[in-house]
């Protein structure tokens, strides 16, 4: 694997550049995969565009920088995609890089009154001590423009008016799976508009990686999403393997893939457990919570794990795969096939669960697409999105399986793409789980790792989308820069469009199924 | 014409629904029940598989030695710094200089279990141990000193 | 036929002796505070035991064994050491609440309870309050509640507290529509409102067997309005915790938390109870007709075994119901109640009347 193709833009042209690639008669790079946001030292401040067709499959990535540090503008593409709008509020949070035309430029996950932004090298780590205030979120926001003479002009927008009802859900609440909190304007029952406001469980995991050493920062990626802990660590060792050229054997490979879908399956009947309960169903919960702890036991004596697994080492797998592991996951398929049923007859078919589900919420194919929203909401609008298919990794190429996506876009789509991934993800494992070749499960790697200079990127598909890898080295034993894409940021993006003119109640249904997790936000 | 009988197929489908709801509630009722009573069954059916990473620890061998050499390589692994290895150069009989282990400490309450210290060990002297009781009242217990 | 357990001469004969001990004024004072003691004692005591009937039966229905540490293997004194937790903990006062409402909003939901809880058949000539319209009364005294669900969700002074509030009173005024309905069913078929009555009428077989089609619609209407009455999922919209952290009671703590939550428990039960009286035949025993000998053995179980086994059998079948379907979202509630059921027990309210007329009723 080499390193990835980069195709530098000056900051001036990079909208209309954008604008070429996005409208581009044979590929249109509809899919902005992610903003990266730089900080290049003496070249200047910069983003990483990472782009994807999704007719083709072909990607690109785009590289603007601006010299000036103190007075960083880049022009925004918010217009051409719609998740940029909150990636770039994401990079000016870090790097402090405005974008003019963005509508919003407040910050992310930070504090609105912390000082300096805090992934620029010249940070001084001790310019934010511990703030015991609370924090006044404003209702207003800038927008900066840039005139014809070259000079910046900044407007101000309303976030929520006085006309505004404004309800806070979270970040201490029931249903917003961790501490997101949502500023709620509704209208009676309706909802008006939906501004998540993000970073309570902030760790700053992209800053630290900067400090550890490449094995070290494995350590970081189960926390990141919880219920995806396998495939980000898979990810990054992916990563940097590929760019430290270490050939992993195929037992590994063999033992990653059935991994990474039993962790699919234990994520999504996660899912659904916690979706019932948001709808008030208390019972079906415990029992998507009683097949879990079986798939938790089985990871649990392989991996010495049941959440935070740290399984995927550089160069294959932790430790071989338990005696018993076998069988254990055969009888555990065979149990699940078996009770499933129940599942959907006390949730799916019942008429309560269809009529806060069917037609609720919907999301069309082209916003899922410029929202980036991944996964089985994007599948469940009809964008066939996924990465085990599209750009196969590990065995993905070798099994038999079907990418489940459905057109109707509304929450029992997404719910109904979730419930049958389960059953897809039982019929991998049965392909290989049979057929682990012998061999090592781990390849000797140097005991210092170096990576070589360039950018690296890979991506995998987590339990909820894409969770992709972006990585820059500078040839150290640490890596320059190390971006994760979070498959929940753009989720949560969605929930405002999603949402609008539905009820308090649907929220928390749309919810649900977007199905998203907090630590990976807030990274 | 036809919306009436909409309106009574779907007053049909959703009373079918509704009972069948009921009727896999009513399965699970009878179903024996999954909970685990655990203080109780820790010298019987709890079972915590080996492989479980509850807390490092320093096996000996019969005559209490163990096998660190004071390398630091562990220390240098973690990621927290939770391992602190205090060690002092003695002369052995044969004149020859080498670093001994005076102390190994090591925080349970910082770790995160991420095994670097024991895959960086040369000597397999550390390991994780599945014994997973560990909570005290004070951190400064959970600082432990694990060559002693 | 089966007067053994006839409680009114013994009550008639306590109230001779204690008239010919003082004045009959002090009598009935004296009476009066006994009879109202024992309410509260029932109430608490009944309370306790749903509470938890309910944490076992939700239990079971997931899979769990439910409280089973203190008190040894059963749980059966954790919810007596919860009631005590919840009367020792501090009652919270609000900055900006309506002081007045919010204290009194706990009381007027306890209050319309009570009342109803009086006027249960417990056996014959064991009803608190007895009155010619006594099913009439239990409507109105009944309805005071959501006044002071409505209280309290205004003057918490909080979003969430007003919303759960706004829901509720929507649903239950909306609710009793479908109840008065019901209720007047078998009204029309028993002729009475006096709830002695109405238990005596089913004498010779339960009102649910006597009406038959009509009298099962209307039960199965009664159990569902009612359980929307009681704001039990899937009808607990107004304090939909996944929605709302806890509805209309969000602001509440300690014994006011209490009051919400043991009116809760105790609306679940009289609802199941004038069910049992309104269909299963109250106190009445299970007779089935040609089996002499069946029917002498079930005369010599007293009464108040009878009505408190049934209730409890109801207040099992709403748990069932209630530990298996989702929520239902409060347009979809307004919708349920004013395009199917509503309709429905206008119907068979008018096929009752028919019936009765052409003495098509046994």
């Amino acid at each position: 694997m080499n390193a990835d193709n980069i195709i530098l833009v000056k900051a001036e042209d990079l909208y209309n550049e954008a604008s070429r690639l996005r409208y581009d008669a044979k590929q249109p790079m509809d899919y902005l995969r992610d903003i990266v946001g730089m900080d290049w030292g003496e070249e200047g401040l910069g983003a990483l565009y990472y782009m994807e067709c999704t007719a083709t499959g072909t990607r690109m990535v785009l590289k603007a920088v601006t010299a000036d540090r103190d007075n960083a503008f880049l022009p925004s593409v918010c217009n051409l995609w719609k998740t940029a709008k909150i990636k770039e509020r994401e990079v000016f949070d870090f790097f402090g890089i405005r974008f003019t035309g963005n509508p919003d430029m407040r910050r992310l996950f930070l504090r609105e009154d912390w000082k300096g932004y805090p992934l620029r090298k010249d940070y001084d780590m001790n310019s934010n001590p511990l703030n015991m205030e609370n924090e006044e979120n404003a209702d207003v926001t800038e927008e900066y423009t840039l005139m014809p003479d070259g000079t910046i002009k900044g407007k101000e927008n309303v976030v929520f008016g006085s006309e505004d009802f404004v309800v806070n859900i979270g970040p201490q609440h029931p249903s917003t799976h961790g501490v997101l909190r949502m500023r709620t304007s509704i209208d009676g029952e309706n909802i008006r508009r939906i501004d998540p406001i993000l970073g309570y469980i902030h760790r700053g995991i992209e800053k630290m990686n900067e400090s550890l050493t490449y094995p070290q920062t494995l350590a970081l990626t189960d926390r990141l999403d919880y219920l995806s802990a396998h495939h980000n660590r898979h990810a990054l060792c992916m990563c940097i393997e590929q760019a430290a050229g270490i050939e992993i054997s195929e037992r590994a490979q063999y033992i990653r893939t059935i991994m990474d879908e039993l962790q699919r399956i234990d994520s999504h009947l996660l899912f659904y457990s916690c979706l019932v309960m948001d709808m008030g169903g208390l019972t079906p919960f415990f029992y998507g919570f009683r097949e879990r702890e079986m798939i938790l036991d089985i990871m649990e004596e392989t991996t010495g794990g049941r959440l935070i697994q740290n399984y995927n080492v550089i160069g294959g797998v932790q430790a071989d795969i338990h005696p018993d592991f076998q069988r254990k996951v055969k009888e555990f398929i065979k149990h699940l096939r078996s009770v499933i049923k129940d599942y959907h007859d006390i949730f799916t078919g019942n008429v309560i669960a269809r009529q806060r589900l069917v037609g609720v919420g919907v999301l069309s194919r082209e916003d899922a697409i410029s929202l980036g929203a991944t996964g089985g909401t994007g599948r469940a609008s009809g964008w066939s999105n996924d990465v085990r298919k599209h750009h196969p990794y590990a065995m993905y190429d070798k099994v038999d399986f079907r990418e489940i996506t459905r057109t109707e876009g509304d929450s029992f789509a997404r719910y109904m793409v979730r419930m049958d991934e389960i059953m897809e993800s039982c019929h991998i494992i049965e392909q290989l789980i049979d057929n682990i070749p012998e061999g090592e499960f781990r390849v000797k790697t140097k005991a210092i790792i170096k990576l070589p200079e360039g950018n690296f990127s890979t991506s995998v598909e987590s339990s909820r989308g894409e969770f992709g890898v972006m990585l820059e080295s500078h040839g150290d034993k640490y890596p320059y820069r190390l971006h994760y894409r979070s498959t929940g940021l753009p989720l949560v993006d969605t929930m405002d469009t999603v949402c609008r003119g539905q009820k308090i109640a649907d929220l928390i249904a749309i919810g649900g199924t977007l199905d998203f997790v907090i630590p990976d936000i807030d990274r | 014409m036809s919306t009436f009988k909409d309106y009574i197929n779907g007053y049909a489908f959703g009373i079918k629904s509704l009972l069948i709801g009921m009727r896999t509630s009513m399965k699970v009722f009878m179903q024996k029940k999954i909970t685990e009573r655990y203080p109780e069954n820790r010298h019987t059916t709890l079972y915590i598989p080996e492989r479980h990473r509850a807390m490092l620890v320093m096996p000996k061998d019969e005559n209490g030695n163990n096998k660190c050499i004071a390398c630091g390589l562990c220390q240098m692994a973690c990621p927290n710094g939770t391992i602190r290895i205090t060690s002092e150069t003695r002369e052995t009989e044969d004149g020859k200089k080498k670093k001994f282990l005076v102390k190994y400490e090591y925080d349970l309450g910082a770790c995160m279990f991420c095994q670097l210290c024991v895959n960086a060990c040369p000597h397999d002297a550390i390991r994780f141990s599945n014994h997973f009781e560990n909570a005290v009242f004070e951190r400064d217990k959970l600082i432990l000193t694990l060559n002693e | 036929m089966f007067d053994y357990y006839n409680l009114e001469p013994v009550l008639m004969w306590i109230h001779s002796t204690m008239c010919g001990l003082m004045p009959e004024w002090l009598a009935f004072t004296i009476e009066g505070i006994a009879v109202g003691i024992f309410i509260m004692v029932m109430y608490a005591v009944l309370a306790i035991i749903l509470i938890y009937m309910e944490r076992k039966v939700c239990a079971a229905f997931q899979c769990r064994i439910g409280p089973d540490r203190v008190g040894g293997r059963g749980g059966l004194l954790q919810v007596p050491a919860d009631v005590i937790k919840i009367l020792t903990k501090e009652i919270i006062s609000l900055k900006n609440s309506d002081k007045f409402l919010y204290a009194l909003a706990p009381f007027l939901v306890i209050m319309a309870s009570i009342l109803t809880f009086s006027c249960l058949p417990w056996n014959k000539g064991g009803e608190i309050l007895h009155m010619n319209i006594g099913i009439f009364f239990v409507l109105a005294a009944s309805s005071i509640g959501v006044l002071g669900i409505l209280l309290a969700g205004w003057s918490s002074n909080s979003k969430y507290t007003l919303i759960g509030a706004v829901r509720s009173g929507a649903m239950i005024i909306s609710y009793e529509l479908s109840i008065g309905l019901s209720v007047l069913t078998m009204v029309i078929l028993c002729g009475t409102m006096d709830i002695q009555e109405i238990v005596a009428y089913q004498e010779n077989g339960w009102n649910i067997f006597k009406g038959h089609l009509p009298a099962l619609m209307a039960f199965v209407i009664y159990l569902i309005a009612g359980n929307a009455e009681a704001n039990r999922a899937p009808f607990d919209l107004a304090e939909a915790e996944q929605e709302l952290t806890a509805g209309y009671h969000t602001e509440y703590s300690g014994m006011h938390f209490g009051f919400f939550y043991l009116a809760e428990y105790l609306n679940l039960f009289i609802t199941a109870g004038i069910a049992v009286t309104l269909f299963l035949g109250g106190w009445m025993p299970l007779h089935i007709a040609g089996l002499e000998g069946f029917n002498t053995i079930m005369d010599y179980i007293p009464g108040v075994i009878w009505f408190v086994g049934k209730t409890f059998f109801v207040v099992f079948l709403l748990m069932w119901i209630r530990w298996t379907f989702p929520r239902l979202r409060i347009d979809q509630v307004l919708i349920l109640e004013w395009k199917y059921l509503m309709p429905l027990s206008l119907l068979v309210l008018v096929i009752m009347t028919v019936m009765k007329v052409f003495g098509l009723v046994f």
